[in-house]
């Protein structure tokens, strides 16, 4: 018997009692080494052993409890997805969703950790597995050929209980199954089980330990008698043509994914909390201050913040302010969808990205303002690092998220009722004067972020310090311009004429022009400025990107030269 | 006092003494001493305190002493006021002592395959690293019964000693000479707990490991 690299057996890989707390095992199945860690959850991840960044052994990582980072450059990647999350070296970008890591599926059952080179059979239980309390014992790596190893434990039944060959290389006599994981080609893994619990269990697993030894020792000693076989030689795959090419100029909305509301909650008056689950697995690698588009019953789309820690993607939660019915988004959210309903929602998208390298990291929320701080506040605490959380609530609010945030280890001050004129003071106290690698990131109705940035700036914090993300642009659009827009990748030009925006323009002319917001506030349109000076009217870009003029959000900002070019 | 570590950055053996030091929070001196490629460990003024040859010397004033083990312990019974690190109990001694050895064994197998991989030393890498694996499964079988039986360390009291330290360099470095500790998964555990002490200390090629407990 040959070892195939495509077969797709299920194999044990590991004892549940390998994965201890924050701690990454090193496996390996037919040539392929895998790094297997337990996050916090209790969900076990295997995955391809090597860092898409340098190729460094993910086992010889930081396993964070939500997030696995890699020793070398610090890397993170998502519990579930293996998504890349974090790259210290790009601190103010959020990386590219498609940055993931080769995930192998998993089990985990009768103490054992099992998996398989592929998916394409479905984990069954082994025959006769049913009924019993399975009890592992100490794994024995033997350098033997497997199916040599398999010849070995065949060879331990004794006459009278002949041995029942099961399928995937394992045998069971007795009370007794062995298992062996084909490491490579002349590696092997015997991992026992008995069928229920010993009553002497050091004795037991001592006698068990001494059989497989010595059994260990006679393979090795009539391996090293044969030619060492060849070891399996696992390819890499190649780059998906995905990841290979230029993405397309205008990228259409994006796949949506169907999730159901699994639970709906009052987390404060008038926040309504909505847990949104994935029908099959896990959801999409998001990182924190991420946003997902939600498309509502009445045909609306609505952005709202994912709450979420590290490594949680069997869900999102967000939370929903009842009141802020601008548009009739949140009314029908929380008036008309129910636990249970379908909805569909954007894979995630991060215009808000979190720093992980600084030396203070202030966050201050307004309002439902709160839900992006909270996930970034839920990272940070993850990873141990300082932060302070202030959180603004209007009289008579009552905090959202409450024993979410009692549960984190951070500094978390609720300011509740203050007067207009003591949140000025508050937050000036709040922000102290600037030093190096401090990073403040602030999400709040309007006119509180304008007093964060402001008194941000008086006290020397620099713009590139100041994050904030609004949730709607509430200043007054002025359309009234009319001016030309020269598309020069297209090659084509548009008359805006007043009432009109760009985005609006360019759509009638049969141009897909990705969007969200549709009001200045997401980032989605950003487009760069080749020539013609932009009249600025969203609330996304700060104070000196405006400046430098050479991008723009072609939703609602305009032209003040008679002729903007366009790259697109 | 004043103590003077005799030092060579990429030393294990010499890791072992900066690691104990830091853990008891020891304020010490460096004299650096270029053991590749300068061979100073074989320089007339350095045999002159070490006639063998060998890294670590420790000063502490007058006193002049060498050997990784026997230095661990000197520190441990001067300097550790809580007396766990090198415990007074005959029984325990003995056991710490054992294991000293083992410390030794890894040395002349584990880093002579590090040695000869990365320092150009005409060493049997081949029979190195087998006779390391030896010890590994060894420790491995140690690690994972005393797992079962509720034991954390090498020896039996309910804490690190010293020899965890003196056994914990040269297995972290062993990828270094070409051995795979893949398959001791109880060996890698016990290197988790050994880099969670209070005081552990990094070196080149050692790196920490994440944190054990939410507080």
């Amino acid at each position: 018997m040959t070892l195939s690299l495509a077969d797709p057996t299920w194999y044990p890989i590991a004892s549940s009692e390998d994965l201890p707390f924050r701690h990454v095992y090193q496996g390996q199945l037919l040539g392929r080494e895998l790094a297997v860690w337990r996050a916090d959850d209790g969900n076990v991840n295997v995955w391809e052993n090597r860092c898409l960044h340098r190729g460094v052994r993910l086992s010889i990582g930081i396993n964070e409890g939500g997030e696995l980072k890699c020793q070398y450059h610090g890397w993170r990647y998502a519990n579930r997805s293996a998504g890349c999350t974090y790259i210290p070296a790009h601190p103010a970008d959020a990386p590219a969703r498609r940055i993931q890591n080769r995930t192998y599926p998993v089990r985990e059952a009768y103490g054992l950790i099992w998996s398989a080179a592929n998916d394409e059979q479905a984990f069954r239980p082994f025959a006769g597995a049913e009924g019993y309390d399975w009890f592992a014992l100490r794994p024995m790596p033997v350098n033997a050929a497997p199916e040599d190893v398999l010849a070995g434990l065949v060879g331990l039944a004794p006459d009278d209980q002949p041995a029942d060959l099961l399928p995937g290389l394992a045998v069971r006599f007795g009370g007794t199954c062995y298992f062996v994981q084909p490491v490579d080609a002349g590696r092997a893994v015997i991992r026992g089980l008995l069928r229920e619990p010993p009553a002497d269990t050091l004795a037991t697993l001592r006698h068990y330990n001494e059989i497989l030894s010595k059994l260990r020792d006679r393979l090795e000693r009539s391996a090293a008698r044969k030619p060492t076989p060849e070891p399996l030689q696992p390819t890499f795959e190649k780059l998906s043509a995905d990841l290979a090419t230029m993405p397309d100029i205008a990228i259409p909305r994006g796949n949506t994914i169907t999730v159901v509301v699994r639970r709906k909650w009052t987390s404060a008056d008038g926040v309504i909390g909505f847990e949104l689950a994935a029908r099959d697995g896990h959801l999409p690698t998001f990182q924190p201050g991420a946003h997902i588009d939600l498309h509502l019953p009445n045909g609306m789309t609505r952005q709202y913040s994912i709450t979420n820690g590290p490594g949680e993607l069997m869900s999102y939660i967000i939370g929903v302010k009842q009141e802020s019915a601008s548009k009739g988004g949140s009314k029908v959210l929380v008036e008309t969808v129910r636990e249970g309903d379908l909805l569909s929602i954007s894979e995630p998208r991060n215009n808000f990205p979190l720093r992980r390298d600084a030396i203070r990291t202030v966050l201050i929320a307004g309002g439902i303002g709160i839900t992006p701080l909270l996930s970034m506040a839920r990272f940070l605490d993850k990873s141990a690092l300082p932060y302070e959380l202030h959180y603004f609530t209007r009289a008579g609010e009552t905090v959202a998220f409450r024993s979410e945030l009692e549960a984190l280890h951070g500094k978390i001050i609720f300011h509740t009722g203050l007067p207009r004129t003591e949140i000025g003071t508050t937050i000036a106290s709040a922000l102290g004067q600037w030093s190096m690698a401090q990073h403040v990131y602030v999400c709040g109705p309007g006119p509180m972020l304008e007093t964060v940035r402001d008194t941000a700036a008086a006290q020397g914090w620099p713009e590139e310090s100041i994050h904030f993300e609004y949730f709607r642009n509430d200043k007054v659009i002025d359309n009234s311009s009319s001016f030309d827009v020269e598309l020069a990748r297209s090659a084509m030009t548009l008359h805006v004429p007043s009432g009109k925006s760009i985005m609006e323009v360019m759509r009638e002319a049969g141009l897909t022009v990705p969007s969200s917001c549709e009001q200045g506030a997401c980032g989605t349109c950003l487009t760069s400025v080749i020539e013609g000076e932009v009249d600025h009217q969203d609330v996304y870009l700060n104070d000196s990107e405006k400046r430098a003029n050479s991008c723009m959000m072609t939703c609602v900002s305009r032209a003040k030269s008679a002729r903007l070019v366009l790259d697109i | 006092m004043t103590i003077t570590l005799y030092d060579f950055e990429l030393s294990g053996n010499c890791y072992k003494l900066r690691l104990l030091m830091s853990i008891l929070k020891l304020r010490y001196d460096i004299v650096p001493v270029d053991f590749y490629p300068g061979r100073q460990h074989k320089a007339d003024w350095f045999l002159r305190l070490n006639p063998f040859g060998q890294l670590p010397v420790l000063k502490d004033d007058d006193l002049v002493l060498s050997d990784s083990g026997a230095i661990l312990a000197y520190l441990a019974k001067k300097y550790d006021e809580t007396g766990l690190w090198f415990p007074d109990d005959p029984a325990i001694s003995a056991e710490v002592l054992r294991w000293h050895a083992v410390a030794d064994d890894i040395t002349s197998t584990a880093s002579a395959a590090r040695l000869a991989l990365g320092f150009f030393y005409d060493f049997d890498v081949d029979k190195a690293q087998k006779s390391a694996h030896r010890i590994f499964r060894l420790m491995d079988e140690h690690l994972w019964f005393g797992e079962k039986a509720g034991r954390d360390w090498l020896c039996s009291p309910a804490h690190p000693t010293t020899a965890d330290i003196a056994c914990f360099p040269y297995v972290m470095l062993s990828e270094e000479g070409g051995i795979s500790r893949q398959d001791y998964p109880a060996l890698r555990r016990w290197t988790d707990r050994v880099r969670r002490i209070p005081g552990f200390i990094v070196m080149s090629g050692i790196f920490p490991a994440g944190r054990a407990l939410e507080d």
